[in-house]
C-alpha cells in the first residue's frame, strides 16, 4: 500500500516536473536566435517562401497556443516529426523544403528510440566502472580514516574532478587507441566501442562517489553496533560486507540519482568526442540545425528518465531502511 | 582471520573466472583496423541532405558520394597546369557544331547500377530535369524551356540552346559536374526512386544510409573494370579532432578538411600521408551592396584597401593560396588581376574622405559574420581582418557564430540581409567560372551581395554569349573580371587548399579540386 501511494505521489510530481521542463524548453527554443524554417528552407529561399511555411506549420502563432497544440500530441505519445532528418536517420543539412522531391521526415520518437539504448548502454558501463573503482578506494578510505588509502582517495578525487572530460576524452584515445592500440575510439561498431568513452563517464564520475563513500563507510564504522558486533564475535568482513556497508549505501543510492542528471549532461561532450551515436551526439547535431521536435522529445524523454530514476532511486532506499520517508 | 580457502571462496573464484573469459578479447587486438580487405572509411566534415535526388542539393559532401556513385559525361582534374583539361568519361567526344548546337558522343556497353543500359536517353532526361526551374541546385544556364534536346540514335546527344538564346559551349564545362541519372528513376517523378537511393554509373554503388554513414560497394560492371576495394563507408563526423584520432588509430582511412596546425602533426606520423590541393573554392568577405554604407563603391573599395590578404594567407598556413581574382586559379579564365585591390592605408583614407567619411567618422556600427567549425582559422583571421579595417577607422565588430546561425543569417534578403560583411566560401566542381560569377553578381541572383548593377549585369551577359571559348575567355579576362574587381561587390581573400590525410597504404587514390575522389584505382 506504502509503495502504491509513493508512487502515486511521485509520478504526479514527476509530470508536472517533466511538464515545466517541456514549457521551458519549448519556450526558449523559440526565443534564440535561428529561425529553423530558414534552415528548413534553405538560405536561398524567399522571404514570402518562409513566411508561407512557417504559418503552416503553426510557427508564427502565439508561444501557449503552439504549446498546448504540442503536448495535445505528446500525451498520445506522438512527439512529432523532425524538421530536418530523413526517416534513414542520418544527420542533414542544406536540404530545402518547398522540394517536392524530399522525403519523409523521421520520426522523433523512433530517433530517440535508436539511440536511447546506446547512452544507457555507456551510462550504465560508465556507472559500473565508477562504482568498482569508487568502491575499492572508498571503502578502503573510510576503515582508515587518515590513513594511506584515505590520503589516496583525497589525491585520486582532486585529480579526476579536475580533469576535463574533453581534454581526457582525447588524451586516452590518443594512448588506448593511437599508441597503444587496444581499443577502438569512434563511432560505434561494436561493446568494445563503449569502454573507452565509459572510462571517460566514469573519471568523471568517481570523485563524488568515492568521497561520499568513504565518509559514510568512516561514520558507519564509528557507530555503537559496529562494536556489538564485534563483541558477538562477527568476523570483520560480515561486519563491512553485511552491515556497514549497507548503510552506507543509502547516501550512495541518493547520490546516483543526482549524478545520473550530471551523467546525461556528460554523454554530451563525451559521445561528441567519439562519435557515439547516442542521446548526446543526437542533441548536439539537433541544437545546431536547430531541430525543435527533436529538441524537444530529448528533453522530454531525459527528463521523464532523471524523474523515474529518482522515484526507484527513493523506493530502494525505503528498502533499504525503513526509516526513511520521501 | 585464518588465510585458507573454503568451498564458498573457491566457487566465488571460479565464477568470477568464469565471467573474465567470456570477455571477448578481440577489441585488445589492433590488427583488426588494418587495410586489408577493408572497405575505405571516409570521414566527412559535412553532413548530407537526406534527399538522393542530385538536383535537390548544392551540398559538398554529398556530390562527393555522387563523385563515387555517378556517371559523368567527362571530368576535369582542374590543376593549375591545365584549368581547362578534359578526360572523356561517359561521353567518347564532344563537339560544338554551331555556337547553339553542341553534339556529345557517348559511350557503348555501360549500365547502370540497376541494370539498365546507360543511353542517350539518359543524358536527354538528366538536363531535361536538372534545367527544372524547380530544381533547387540551379547548375544549368537556363531553364528546360529554353533547350531542345534531340537523340538521333542511342549514343549521340544534341544539345540546342537557340531557343535560350546562350551558347551551347556552356555544357561543355557544366558536363564535367552533372551526374548523369537514370531516364527510368527520372520519369517516376517526385519522391520516386531519385528521392530514396543514388543509381548511377559509377565505380561504387549504392548500397544503404546506415544512420550517418553512407554505405557503397564496388560496383561489378564498372565500365573500366571493379575497383579493388570492396567499398566505401562515407561517414559524416563533425568534430575534426575527432576524425583526425580516427585516422590516427587506423579507423578512418582517409578523412577532410585538415586544420594547418593537424597538417603539422601528421606530418611526423610514418603511416598517415597528405593530400594537398588548390581548390575550386574561393573565401570572400561579402559585402551586403544593397545598403549604406557599401551601396557605395568607394567605401567597398577603401574596406578592400584595409585588408592586408598577404597576412591572412600567412596566418591560414597550408590552408590557403594566394590569388587575384573572384574564381580559384583551377577555374577556366582565371587570371591575376591587374587591378585587383591590394593593400594601401593610404588609398583606404583617401577614398573614405571621397565617400563623406573621413578616417571613418560618420559610418554607422558595422557587423561582420563570420562562421566557426567548417572552414579552418575564420574566426582567426576574421579578428586580423577586423582589426586591419578598426585600424583605417571602420567600426566593425565581429560575430561568430556556428555554421546553422551563420547559415540562416548568409544570404540576401530584401533590404540587404543581416549584418554588413559575411564571410563564406563558394565551391563548385567544375571549371565553369560562371558558376561563382554570374551566381553572385548578375543582378538576377545576387545570392549573398544583393548588388545590382547593369554594367555588370552587361559584362556578365556578353561573356557567357561569346561564340567560342577562346573569345569567352578573352572577355572574362579583359573585361568582366577587370570589371568586378574596380566594383568589388565582395573581396576574395584567397584560394582554400583541399586538405586530406590518409592512411599511406592507400594508393591510386586522385583528389579533385572540389573534394571529390576518383578511388576505382586504389589498392
Amino acid at each position: 500500500m506504502f509503495v502504491l501511494s509513493f508512487l502515486a505521489r511521485r509520478l504526479a510530481q514527476g509530470a508536472v516536473i517533466i511538464f515545466l521542463v517541456s514549457l521551458l524548453i519549448f519556450t526558449l527554443l523559440r526565443v534564440v536566435p535561428g529561425d529553423p524554417v530558414r534552415l528548413m528552407a534553405g538560405g536561398m529561399a524567399p522571404e514570402a517562401l518562409i513566411e508561407q511555411i512557417a504559418t503552416q506549420m503553426g510557427l508564427r502563432d502565439p508561444i501557449p497556443v503552439q504549446f498546448g497544440r504540442y503536448m495535445a500530441r505528446v500525451v498520445q505519445g506522438d512527439l512529432g516529426q523532425s524538421f530536418v532528418r530523413p526517416a534513414n536517420g542520418a544527420a542533414t543539412g542544406g536540404a530545402n523544403f518547398n522540394d517536392t522531391t524530399r522525403g519523409e521526415r523521421a520520426k522523433v520518437m523512433d530517433l530517440i528510440l535508436d539511440a536511447l539504448p546506446m547512452t544507457l548502454q555507456l551510462a550504465a558501463l560508465a556507472l559500473v566502472f565508477a562504482l568498482v573503482f569508487s568502491s575499492l578506494l572508498g571503502i578502503a578510505a573510510g576503515l582508515r580514516p587518515g590513513g594511506i588509502a584515505d590520503k589516496l582517495a583525497f589525491t585520486v578525487s582532486s585529480v579526476f574532478v579536475s580533469l576535463p572530460n574533453f581534454w581526457l576524452g582525447i588524451v586516452l584515445a590518443l594512448l588506448l587507441s593511437v599508441k597503444l592500440g587496444w581499443l577502438p575510439a569512434i563511432g560505434y561498431g561494436g561493446f568494445s566501442y563503449t569502454v573507452l568513452p565509459a572510462l571517460v563517464l566514469a573519471v568523471e564520475l568517481s570523485p563524488v562517489l568515492i568521497r561520499t563513500l568513504s565518509g559514510a563507510v568512516a561514520a558507519q564504522m564509528g557507530e555503537s553496533y559496529v562494536t556489538v558486533g564485534q563483541v558477538r564475535g562477527l568476523s570483520p568482513t560480515r561486519i563491512v560486507a553485511a552491515h556497514a556497508l549497507r548503510n552506507a549505501s543509502v547516501p550512495l543510492l541518493n547520490l546516483l540519482g543526482v549524478q545520473f542528471s550530471s551523467l546525461l549532461g556528460g554523454v554530451i561532450i563525451v559521445e561528441y568526442i567519439f562519435d557515439y551515436p547516442g542521446l548526446g551526439l543526437l542533441t548536439i547535431n539537433a541544437v545546431l540545425q536547430r531541430d525543435f521536435p527533436l529538441i524537444q522529445g530529448i528533453a522530454i524523454v531525459t527528463s521523464a528518465i532523471f524523474v523515474l530514476i529518482n522515484i526507484l532511486v527513493d523506493l530502494a532506499a525505503t528498502s533499504i531502511d525503513p526509516r526513511l520517508e520521501y | 582471520m585464518a588465510n585458507v580457502m573454503d568451498r564458498r571462496r573457491f566457487l566465488q573464484g571460479s565464477a568470477a573466472l568464469a565471467g573474465v573469459s567470456q570477455i571477448n578479447p578481440d577489441f585488445l587486438i589492433s590488427s583488426a583496423f588494418a587495410q586489408g580487405g577493408k572497405p575505405l572509411v571516409f570521414l566527412s566534415a559535412e553532413n548530407i541532405t537526406g534527399n538522393w535526388d542530385p538536383t535537390a542539393h548544392t551540398t559538398l559532401s554529398q556530390k562527393n558520394i555522387e563523385g563515387f556513385v555517378m556517371g559523368f559525361l567527362t571530368r576535369t582534374p582542374m590543376t593549375l597546369d591545365d584549368p581547362s583539361k578534359v578526360v572523356y568519361e561517359l561521353a567518347t567526344d564532344i563537339q560544338l557544331l554551331e555556337p547553339t548546337r553542341l553534339q556529345i558522343k557517348l559511350r557503348k556497353g555501360i549500365h547502370f547500377h540497376d541494370g539498365k543500359p546507360f543511353k542517350a536517353e539518359d543524358v536527354k532526361a538528366t538536363f531535361e530535369y536538372g534545367s527544372g526551374k524547380d530544381r533547387p541546385a540551379q547548375w544549368y544556364p537556363g531553364p528546360t524551356e529554353s533547350l531542345t534536346i534531340t537523340t538521333p540514335d542511342d549514343e549521340t546527344v544534341i544539345v540546342d540552346t537557340s531557343k535560350g538564346g546562350y551558347p551551347a559551349h556552356l555544357f561543355i564545362f557544366l558536363a564535367s559536374f552533372l551526374p548523369i541519372m537514370s531516364a527510368k528513376d527520372i520519369a517516376e517523378g517526385p519522391g520516386g526512386a531519385l528521392t530514396r537511393r543514388l543509381n548511377g554509373t559509377g565505380p561504387f554503388r549504392f548500397v544503404e544510409q546506415r544512420g550517418n554513414s553512407t554505405v557503397l560497394a564496388a560496383f561489378d560492371g564498372y565500365f573500366k573494370g571493379k575497383p579493388a576495394i570492396p567499398g566505401i563507408d562515407f561517414t559524416f563526423t563533425g568534430d575534426s579532432t575527432t576524425r583526425m584520432l580516427s585516422l590516427m588509430n587506423g579507423q578512418a582511412s582517409i578523412v577532410e578538411r585538415l586544420e594547418p596546425e593537424q597538417v603539422e602533426t601528421v606530418k611526423a606520423n610514418p603511416k598517415i600521408a597528405i593530400n594537398q590541393v588548390v581548390s575550386v573554392e574561393n573565401k570572400y568577405l561579402w559585402f551586403r551592396c544593397s545598403k549604406p554604407p557599401f551601396d557605395d563603391v568607394r567605401v567597398r573599395m577603401a574596406a578592400c584597401h584595409s585588408i592586408d590578404r598577404a597576412m591572412i594567407v600567412e596566418l591560414l598556413g597550408a590552408a590557403g593560396h594566394a590569388s587575384a581574382n573572384y574564381v580559384s586559379p583551377v577555374k577556366f579564365g582565371y587570371v591575376d588581376l591587374k587591378n585587383y585591390p591590394a593593400y594601401d592605408p593610404a588609398k583606404a583614407q583617401a577614398l573614405l574622405a571621397e565617400a563623406g567619411f573621413p578616417k571613418g567618422k560618420g559610418l554607422p556600427p558595422l557587423e561582420y559574420i563570420t562562421s566557426v567549425g567548417f572552414y579552418p582559422k575564420t574566426k582567426e583571421y576574421g579578428e586580423v581582418i577586423t582589426a586591419m579595417l578598426n585600424e583605417q577607422g571602420f567600426p566593425v565588430n565581429l560575430t561568430v557564430l556556428e555554421p546553422a546561425a551563420w547559415n540562416e543569417r548568409l544570404y540576401h534578403r530584401p533590404g540587404g540581409g543581416p549584418g554588413h560583411m559575411v564571410d563564406c566560401g563558394w565551391s563548385t566542381g567544375s571549371p565553369e567560372p560562371d558558376l561563382v560569377l554570374r551566381t553572385h553578381f548578375h543582378s538576377s541572383s545576387h545570392r549573398i551581395t544583393g548588388i545590382e548593377d547593369a554594367a555588370i549585369d552587361a559584362s556578365l551577359d556578353k561573356e557567357r554569349a561569346a561564340p567560342t571559348l577562346e573569345a569567352r575567355k578573352a572577355i572574362l579576362q579583359d573585361e568582366t573580371m577587370p570589371l568586378l574587381a574596380a566594383k568589388v561587390p565582395a573581396l576574395s581573400l584567397f584560394t582554400s587548399v583541399m586538405i586530406h590525410a590518409m592512411q599511406k597504404e592507400l594508393q591510386g587514390l586522385y583528389v579533385y579540386p572540389d573534394g571529390s575522389i576518383d578511388a576505382s584505382k586504389t589498392v
